[in-house]
């Protein structure tokens, strides 16, 4: 194969696909990336058995062929280059490349070593921009589980029905669910692994504004395609659990806080909290108050008052500060709604006047 | 030739002839799924592993399939995700057997625990599937499998009865789970007869009986837990017998849930009772041995854990009727494991389990059931040592004499000593004459009792 092609084009390409290899020891030619020069473009393609990820890139074709090429070494070289041309061509089975002052040799594998990427044959599910993926993705991807002793909630649940697409994730402590209000056919859902979500997310923070993903999927797989990217994944075995009933929708104290008073007021008093990260919550309706209150025998104490407006039964609960913090964090209005019901009972965190996004948080224990 | 052992063999001739690596990525997991006709199915764990099966592999593989069958014919591959997961689940369960996730001690709450259905308050964690089923509870079980088939039909009512701690409300919660699963449609209720007193007194309260009447009703299976609080609550009896009535009309299930049986409930109205006893009456009793082995070896199933026999068999031999705190004892050995981060020795156990085994004898003294049992019946002590012969002397005479003798393990010439020096013969009299009318009378157990119950209360 011969290629002449940007050293820009090329340092996007090899980053896109770059980072999930490396994770596989027992497959050496895991850790190359498969260059293929076909139809006046440059493919590269990477893979970690569990999903694979697909970039094409233009260029100069003067002759078709494909090699595989250490991941790393490739992609070091490749990034600390001028952003000039870059000649490549193979010889054997060693890449030659070419570009200003540089020429160097680099030793690959064959391509037919290289694992088989599977194909998607099913329909189109839809298509949707990818900024709005991206962002409906990132708000819920942290409350993933990270253990795997569950694996139906190792994963993100993307649900697909009539009224729009809902994007959940938990960690039985807490749970977020986003909404997305688009119109389709399809009524099906899915569970993404936690780390092909992850690695969309970083795609897609690359992409334009108005680029437009398709998401197809097949019997345990799923393929994500925009025009220059395919990023095909597993899908996890199981049934979601049913967590709907533990988005309640009546509350026996209503709060309605300042979202930036209510992150700061936590952040402050969370650095008194003890080992088990607790924050103490007196809501006081008839003063229009919560008292926020944190100890670490080590440490000290702090006490703060946050002033909202709060309806209903007065009630004091525990909650885990990074759990409220992940919470608030997600939410970009400028007031919150938080709805209580006792201090057993899971708390509810929304924004106020966006009903696309939830946040459903289990207190700790008296 | 088993699939097994026809794929060991392909397996094995595969491994020579290709990179150890390549065998690990490409091998793992697989296994022959049918061989019918000379067509041989292959599972594999993946998409990958299949594309590269069929691509590079399918000869290496069919050749070695042929040196072992002239009939393989041909060879075709499937995915089969949920073999991967759970020999995933396997390997991270022998790799880390305590390293429990599983929030037991934890402060911080976790959804599962309260995944209770706000419609029906049914605990979706109770299901027959992990109900053991042994000789003390099959007629219950069998019961239940009827009546989930056929609600409102069969077994209708249903009225389960046994001890504290085992089993009565996982069995009517997993009941009512069941019937939600295959019957969505079904209006299925789970109230304990507490709440449904609070129920009908807050309803009396607001003067909203007829919300209540509508509510209870239009349900298609009624589960009442620990029915036997319902006694002495008149108007809630009465409440109940109306709704009960109702619904029994209209071929509702209804299931009913007490700790004894509907003639031993005291102060139940007359005309509940009867219909109680009309009923399907399953009674639970107390797991043996295996049994208990069993259940604990569930919960551990159920929790993705392990913990050797050894423990088990101790804990199992030593909590001998209570399947709750047979949990509770696993729960505290569970904790150690978590804390420690390993598996306590055998002597470790004992000293954890110390406090739920040798649960001290409550103490009682023989002074102590003769003015207890004095009191009960509203008489001088001094009359039961008396001579007198008065028959309402008499009977408390004798039950004390039954009270001192299985309470305290007296011998009987120390019990007639005690009251009033009789001789030992009129002890083992009394003490067979009250154990034959404890049979024949349940008021009577149920008073006898009550003496326990004061007996005790008095003491601690």
């Amino acid at each position: 194969m011969e290629i002449i092609c940007l050293q820009e084009n090329f340092k996007k390409g090899i980053n896109v696909v770059g980072n999930i290899i490396g994770k596989n020891l027992t497959l050496p030619i895991l850790n190359n990336v498969l260059l293929t020069v076909e139809k006046k473009r440059l493919r590269l393609i990477s893979t970690d058995l569990e999903m694979a990820i697909t970039y094409w890139t233009p260029g100069k074709v003067k002759k078709e062929g494909e090699i595989t090429m250490p991941a790393k070494l490739l992609s070091d070289f490749i990034n600390n280059l001028p952003n000039k041309k870059i000649e490549i061509k193979t010889k054997d089975n060693s890449l030659h490349i070419k570009c200003e002052n540089f020429k160097s040799v680099v030793k690959g594998i064959d391509s037919k070593e290289f694992p088989i990427i599977p194909k998607v044959r099913g329909g189109s599910i839809l298509k949707i921009e990818a900024l709005k993926l991206k962002q409906a993705f990132s708000q819920v991807v942290n409350f993933t589980s990270l253990s795997d002793i569950r694996p139906e909630i190792s994963g993100v649940l993307i649900d697909f029905n009539s009224e729009g697409i809902k994007f959940v994730a938990t960690d039985s402590f807490r749970l977020g669910e986003k909404t997305l209000s688009i119109k389709n056919e399809t009524k099906t859902s899915v569970i993404i692994p936690l780390r092909t979500v992850q690695e969309l997310i970083r795609i897609l923070s690359e992409q334009g504004r108005d680029e437009l993903v398709e998401i197809l999927i097949e019997q345990n797989q799923i393929l994500f395609k925009t025009p220059d990217i395919q990023l095909i994944s597993r899908l996890i075995e199981g049934t979601y659990p049913n967590y709907e009933q533990l988005i309640s929708k009546q509350f026996e104290t209503n709060l309605i806080l300042d979202r930036d008073e209510f992150l700061n007021t936590v952040k402050i008093t969370s650095l008194f909290s003890s080992k088990i990260n607790d924050l103490r919550l007196k809501v006081i309706p008839k003063k229009s108050l919560v008292e926020i209150f944190a100890q670490d025998t080590e440490i000290g104490e702090n006490t703060s008052e946050l002033k909202g407006e709060i309806k209903g039964k007065e009630v004091e609960i525990i909650f885990n500060h990074k759990y409220l913090l992940d919470g608030l964090n997600n939410i970009d209005s400028n007031k919150v709604i938080l709805g209580l019901n006792g201090e057993t009972n899971p708390g509810i965190l929304k924004p106020v006047g966006d009903p696309g996004f939830v946040y459903v948080i289990m207190p700790i224990k008296l | 030739m088993t699939n097994e052992e026809l794929w060991q063999i392909v397996l094995g001739e595969i491994e020579l002839s290709i990179s150890k690596a390549s065998y690990i990525t490409w091998f793992k997991n697989t296994n022959v799924l049918s061989n019918k006709d000379g067509q041989i199915v292959i599972s594999v764990p993946n998409a990958f592993t299949k594309e590269w099966l069929e691509n590079k592999y399918s000869k290496i593989i069919q050749k070695a399939l042929r040196n072992i069958s002239k009939d393989i014919k041909e060879t075709s591959y499937v995915i089969n995700y949920k073999k991967e997961a759970e020999s995933a689940k396997k390997k991270k369960k022998k790799k880390v057997p305590s390293k429990l996730e599983v929030s037991i001690l934890d402060e911080q709450l976790d959804f599962n625990q309260i995944t209770v259905d706000k419609k029906t308050n049914l605990n979706p964690r109770y299901s027959l599937d992990n109900f053991v089923v042994a000789s003390f509870n099959e007629l219950a079980h069998a019961a239940a499998q009827s009546v989930i088939k056929s609600p409102g039909r069969t077994y209708n009512p249903f009225f389960i009865y046994g001890g504290v701690g085992i089993g009565k409300t996982h069995l009517l919660q997993a009941i009512g789970n069941k019937i939600a699963k295959e019957n969505s449609s079904k209006k299925i209720i789970y109230v304990s007869s507490e709440k449904f007193t609070d129920d009908v007194i807050s309803a009396i309260a607001k003067g909203e009986m007829d919300k209540l009447k509508n509510y209870y009703r239009k349900i298609d299976v009624l589960i009442i837990d620990d029915i036997q609080f319902l006694a002495g609550k008149e108007k809630t009896q009465e409440e109940f017998f109306h709704t009960f009535n109702t619904l029994y009309e209209n071929n509702k299930q209804i299931i009913l849930s007490s700790d004894r049986p509907p003639k031993a409930i005291p102060t139940l109205e007359e005309r509940l009772r009867s219909r109680f006893e009309g009923v399907m009456i399953a009674d639970i009793g107390h797991p043996d041995l295996e049994t208990r082995i069993v259940i604990l070896k569930t919960k551990i199933k159920d929790l993705n854990l392990e913990l050797p026999d050894e423990i088990l068999n101790y804990i199992a031999s030593n909590v001998q009727t209570n399947i709750r705190e047979l949990e509770g004892a696993l729960n505290r050995i569970l904790a150690f494991v978590k804390l420690n981060n390993s598996i306590p020795a055998q002597n470790q156990v004992v000293k954890i389990l110390k406090n739920i085994i040798s649960n001290p004898q409550k103490r009682t003294t023989h002074k102590n059931i003769i003015k207890i049992v004095a009191e009960f019946y509203d008489i001088d002590p001094k009359d039961l040592t008396d001579r007198s012969r008065k028959k309402e002397l008499v009977k408390p005479r004798q039950v004390a004499m039954y009270l001192l003798r299985w309470e305290l393990k007296s011998s009987y010439p120390f019990i007639g000593a005690k009251l009033g020096g009789r001789d030992h013969t009129t002890a083992i009299y009394a003490c067979e004459k009250i154990t034959k009318e404890k049979e024949n009378n349940d008021s009577f157990e149920e008073e006898l009792n009550l003496i326990r119950q004061r007996l005790y209360n008095y003491t601690s």
